[in-house]
Parts: structure tokens; sequence; C-alpha cells
């Protein structure tokens, strides 16, 4: 079974199917109806032939016939002309008159029927056609032999048949497939404005979910489907909404306390379980920050029409988290280009990215070194550390959910590289993990260059 | 000197109310937008911390009806939103600054100390970074309170780095300080200062480090004991 992908394609191919199967009966019948016609015709001409010659015969008082044709008509079925012949038979089927030479009935064999018949036979060469009908004269019944050769010069009813198809039948055809090429034409008009919907309906992304289907011009038998979509549409900007609304009612939920606990924390005397609390806080504050960030990722889409400088972005985290760097006696630097790159993407979320590679990085590398943020042409941010790197083995599971390699440590719940990974994927960037020779761990985020 | 504290959780508002009451500050509570509506016509405040996520409406609805009645003073916003896009909104609306939760005390006293220091006051404000400080009015630096004497262009480089210390001070944002926008600079004539500034500052005992984030900019912080 062939599958259409779309509806003129199916209504051409349909209509082609038609096209075949008229172009074929069309002709037929019309074929059948022009020879039937033609018999029709032939017929009514024998009987008044039958009915003309029965006019001139008369019967004697004797009992014997008499047939007088004018000279006109005698003229008409003489052999020299050829073209039509006569016989009269009597109930005996005795031959009283015939126009042939040797005085024969036209039709060999006994054809007197109670009422008219018709059919063809050969003489000679010819192919003739006649009837045989009977006929009441002065009280007695005859039966009128007509006949005419059907390949004489001035026949011309079945040379029309004959000709039907050579010079009339091919004219279909074409006549089809203009009709084909204007259906055609009225379909693709018909369908201009659900053409003009999905046009519509490309622009609609999870960035985009206001977008609805224009109705106005829509074919009522398509306007079910079309609001059936704009339904939906409203059902899922509806979800989108919630989600982020859901996002910030857990933010605050979450944070107001973990405020309190911080507020109650500080006015606690020992400064050493202070300290330690503090600490934990601090450890559990980045969780929910992850967290939210991951339930904001979810419902997040780049804006085609976004572009960002990664070079500037990367400074911006460099100097974001520089102060954190310092306080655990290790550096952060920034190189490669000096102007901007332009990519295209969102440069709130891919500032997030990088930030999460630049903790992570700051995390591992040992005290006294430095994190290296490189940007380079085209669009590509590689994050250095000095680090024990990343075996073969985690560079495929590093970048899932709560993944960690000690899972003793707490206030690292493994969420910053997924976080990154989601939003380089938003980006349809990539990402990719080696370890440098001299040891450490290189983090590559390739982004989609701007033009 | 009167503030207003809008903060829907009543443990929070109250732990608030304690800890700016034991740093010399009056304030007043309000638990919803109404009321700090209320509070507001009534009432002029010395500064205002206002909780975006109230029961009964957005905190930085208050804030545009505030700022659109030509109303100045000054809005620490503090939010549970951490995101860079609410930051944007939050002083895209007029919010003089903006603290995200889970916040520690001394920070909150830090940023309203600051907001309440008004352009024109009088007496001078003295930066401190470990035993350095810095005097503003008098553009005079001290280390263990003793006068330390710099050339122009380092007293100005110093500066900039004081008033934003325990942050990252662009090189591009030095260089605009201290030669303007138009002026071609050589390319290290920051870090001559910054050498300079290091060798003297060290000479004269102060507990500070200048960093060089290498690619970003300079940093000073206290000299941590190792």
């Amino acid at each position: 079974m062939i599958r259409f992908k779309s509806i003129i394609s199916r209504i051409i191919s349909l209509h082609v199917i038609a096209i075949g199967i008229t172009s074929i009966c069309m002709p037929l019948a019309l074929y059948w109806l022009l020879s039937s016609t033609a018999t029709d015709l032939q017929h009514r001409a024998l009987r008044d032939h039958a009915e003309t010659i029965a006019r001139y015969l008369e019967a004697g008082p004797d009992g014997a016939w008499s047939l007088r044709l004018p000279a006109g008509l005698e003229e008409l079925y003489s052999e020299s002309y050829g073209r039509y012949a006569y016989a009269v038979l009597d109930g005996a089927g005795k031959t009283l008159f015939s126009s042939l030479a040797d005085h024969a009935p036209i039709f060999p064999d006994d054809r007197r029927a109670p009422g008219p018949s018709f059919l063809e036979t050969r003489r000679g060469d010819a192919v003739i056609y006649g009837a045989s009908i009977p006929k009441q004269v002065g009280g007695r019944t005859v039966w009128i032999q007509v006949a005419q050769d059907l390949s004489h010069r001035d026949v011309l009813i079945d040379d029309i048949v004959a000709d039907f198809f050579p010079r009339v039948g091919w004219i279909i055809l074409p006549i089809l497939l203009l009709l084909l090429a204007i259906d055609i034409a009225i379909f693709r008009r018909a369908l201009r404005p659900v053409l003009k919907a999905s046009d519509t309906a490309q622009t609609i992304s999870p960035a985009r979910t206001e977008v609805r289907l224009p109705t106005a011009d829509i074919p009522r038998e398509i306007l079910p489907l079309v609001s059936a979509v704009n339904q939906a549409l409203e059902r899922l900007e509806h979800g989108f909404r919630t989600q982020r609304e859901f996002t910030a009612d857990a933010a605050h939920e979450l944070r107001t306390p973990l405020t309190v606990l911080r507020a109650r924390i500080d006015t606690l005397a020992d400064q050493r379980v202070r300290e330690a609390l503090r600490q934990d806080i601090a450890g559990m504050s980045r969780i929910v920050s992850q967290l939210l960030d991951i339930a904001e990722l979810e419902s997040f889409v780049v804006d085609p029409a976004e572009q960002a400088d990664l070079q500037s972005v990367c400074a911006e985290v460099a100097s974001f988290m520089a102060p954190l760097a310092l306080a655990q006696d290790k550096s952060i630097a920034l190189t490669g280009a000096k102007g901007p790159v332009w990519i295209k993407g969102n440069p709130e979320t891919l500032f997030q990215a990088i930030r999460n590679l630049a903790e992570n990085a700051i995390h591992h590398t040992p005290a006294g070194t430095t994190v290296e943020i490189e940007v380079t042409e085209p669009g590509v941010a590689r994050v250095l550390d000095d680090g024990p790197g990343v075996p073969e083995s985690e560079r495929q599971v590093i970048f899932r959910r709560f993944w960690r390699r000690d899972r003793r440590r707490s206030g690292n719940a493994g969420l910053g590289l997924s976080i990154v990974s989601r939003i380089v994927e938003a980006h349809a960037g990539s990402i990719a993990v080696e370890n440098r020779a001299g040891g450490g761990a290189v983090f590559s985020v390739s982004f989609v260059p701007a033009r | 000197m009167r503030l207003l504290v809008v903060e829907d959780n009543n443990d929070l508002a109250q732990l608030l109310l304690k800890g700016l009451g034991a740093e010399g500050f009056a304030a007043d509570v309000v638990t919803t937008a109404g009321e700090a509506r209320a509070a507001l016509a009534t009432t002029r405040y010395a500064a205002v911390m206002l909780d975006l996520g109230l029961p009964d409406g957005d905190g930085l609805a208050v804030l545009r009806e505030l700022r659109e009645r030509k109303d100045a003073t000054p809005v620490l916003v503090l939010t549970a939103r951490g995101g860079v896009h609410d930051r944007v909104a939050g002083l895209r609306s007029g919010a003089d600054d903006y603290l995200a939760k889970p916040f520690a005390f001394e920070e909150l006293v830090a940023r309203v100390q600051a907001l309440l220091r008004r352009p024109g006051d009088l007496l001078g404000q003295l930066l401190r970074v470990g035993n350095v400080a810095f005097d503003t009015e008098a553009r005079q630096a001290f280390v263990d309170d003793k006068p330390q004497f710099f050339s122009a262009r380092e007293v100005a480089v110093l500066e900039i780095l004081m008033r934003r210390s325990g942050r990252v001070v662009s090189k591009k944002l030095v260089e605009d300080h201290l030669f303007g926008l138009s002026a071609d600079v050589g390319s290290n004539a920051v870090e001559v200062y910054i050498h300079r500034l290091r060798k003297q500052l060290a000479d004269a005992g102060g507990k500070v480090q200048i960093h060089t984030i290498r690619g970003v900019g300079y940093l000073i912080a206290e000299d941590r004991e190792r």
C-alpha cells in the first residue's frame, strides 16, 4: 500500500487512475452507442426498402404475382450499381422476384420467420447485410428480402463507426488531462489557507507557545483539526507556565527557610559549631540552586534569534569565580580570543554552563594551580584544570544527574555537569572531556557560531 | 532612621527585626504587598528590604509603583529566585541592590549600610581591606593607620580596587578610570602601577594581596594567614 505524504499527490494519483479508467470506458461506451445507432438506422432503411418494394407488388386475379418497379428503383437495385439487392419469396419459399442475375433469394437458407429478421451473410467477396420481412399483400404473406453490400463505396455509416477510434476516441485523453490540470489548480487554491496555517505551525516552539493557528480562511472540513491543535497549544502553554510558576514557588519555599536557619545559626555562641553549620547551609543552598536550575532548564529553549559573545561570558565567569578560587589558594585565568566570539545562544544560560564547568575545575584542581578558561573561534570554550583528570570509563557517566565519584562527600549532588550538558544540548552544541598530557582534565564545549 | 522590612515569612521577619535592632536600626515589618503599600504611603523610610515572593502579589510591582511616584527610597530586593534573569528584572524595576536567599546576616547589614550612605555625605568614606584603609574624601591610604604616599595614578588604581574589594575589577575598567575612554594606553601601564602598589604595600607591612586574574583584571583581598 502506497502512503502519500501530501493531499495533492494523493488526489493526483487517484485522479490519474480515474482518468485511466474513464479514458478506456468512455470511448467503449461511445463506440457501443454509435454502432447500435448505426445498426438501428440500417434496420430502418432496410424496412423502408421492403415497404417500397411491397407497394409495387401486386397479386393478379389468377393468383400470379407481378412487380413493376419504376425505372429509378430498378436502377437502384441493378447489379451494375451493386449496392442494394432484393428478393421476394412466397409463402412456400419459392423465389417470386429477385434483383440478382441468377434469380436466387438473397439468403440461401429459409428465412421465413413470422417477424422481421436481420442478418449478415457473404456473397462472393462481398459482406452483405440484409433483412427478411414478412408482408401481407392481397391477403397472402410474402417475405421481402432486402440487402445492402457493406463494402460498397457509398455506404458511410459503418465507416463512421470504424473511424471512431483513430479520429475521435483519442481526443478524450487530452480533455481528461486538461481536467486533471484544472483540478490540481483548484485543489491548490482551496488548500492555500491550510498551507498558511502549516507555515504558522512551523514557528511554534517551546519558546514561542503563544502562537496560534489562524482559523479565518480555513475550510470548514479542516477547521476541527486546526481548533484541536490550538487547544493543544493552549494546554501546552499552560503546562509551561505552571512549570515556571512551580519553579518560582519552590525556590521561595525552599530558600526562605534556609535563610531563617542561617539567621538562627548566626546567633549561636559556639563559633566552631556555627562555622560547621554555615558550611552545611552553603552546601544545601547549592544543591537547592542546582535543582531549581535543572527544573528551570527543563522548559528552556534557545530563541533562534538570540546571540551571545562567548568571550565576554567567559570573562564574566572568570570574574565571578575568582574570589572563590582565591579563597582556596587557587586561581583562574582567561586566555585565547581577545575580542568578541559571537555564537547563537542565550548569555545567561551560557554563563550558568561555563560557571558550572569552572566550579567543577576549581573543585578538582590542587591548591596553588590555576584553572584556565580558553575561548577560541569559532565558538569553542575549554576549561582546563590540573586535577586528577577523568578516567576513560567515566567520560560518559559524569554528565548524568546525581553522578558522583565519591558518594560519601556531602554538599555536592553531582548536578553541575548535567546542568552544563542540558544547556549545551539546548544550544545544539557539543561537549567533550579529555585528559591533558601533563595531567588534569579539559572540558570543551562547542557552540554554533553566529552567521 | 527607620527601615521597612517586607517579608512574608514571619520567622525570618522577626529574626531580621532582631538582628537589625542589634545593629542599631529601627525597623517596621509588614508581610504582604498591600501592607507594604500602606506603610510606604504613610511613612518615610530610610531604606526598604523587599521580598519578591509575597502572598498577595509580586514585590516587583510594589517597587515599580514606588518608582513611578518618583520616590527614590533605596530598595534592597531580597529574593529566593537567584536566576540572572530575575536579577536583571529586579534591577530594571528600580531596585538599588539585590540579595539572593539564603544570605548571611552580615552581608545584609553591609548592603543596608551601603544603601544608607548618600553620595553627598560630608564624612569621607573609609574603605578597609585587612590593615589597609583608604579615605575616599581625602584620597589618602593608610597601613595600620599610618598614612602612605603614592602617585596620583597609583592612588586612583588603589581606590578603584578598594571600592570593589573582594571582587574582580577588569583591566579595561582600570584603564578607563585612569586614562579616560579615548586615550591610547600602553598595554602594560596598569601592570606597572599594580606592581608598584604591591611592592609599597608589602614594604609598609600591609596584609593585603592584589591578585592578577590573568586575562580579566585585578582583585584586592585580605592576605590570609597561611
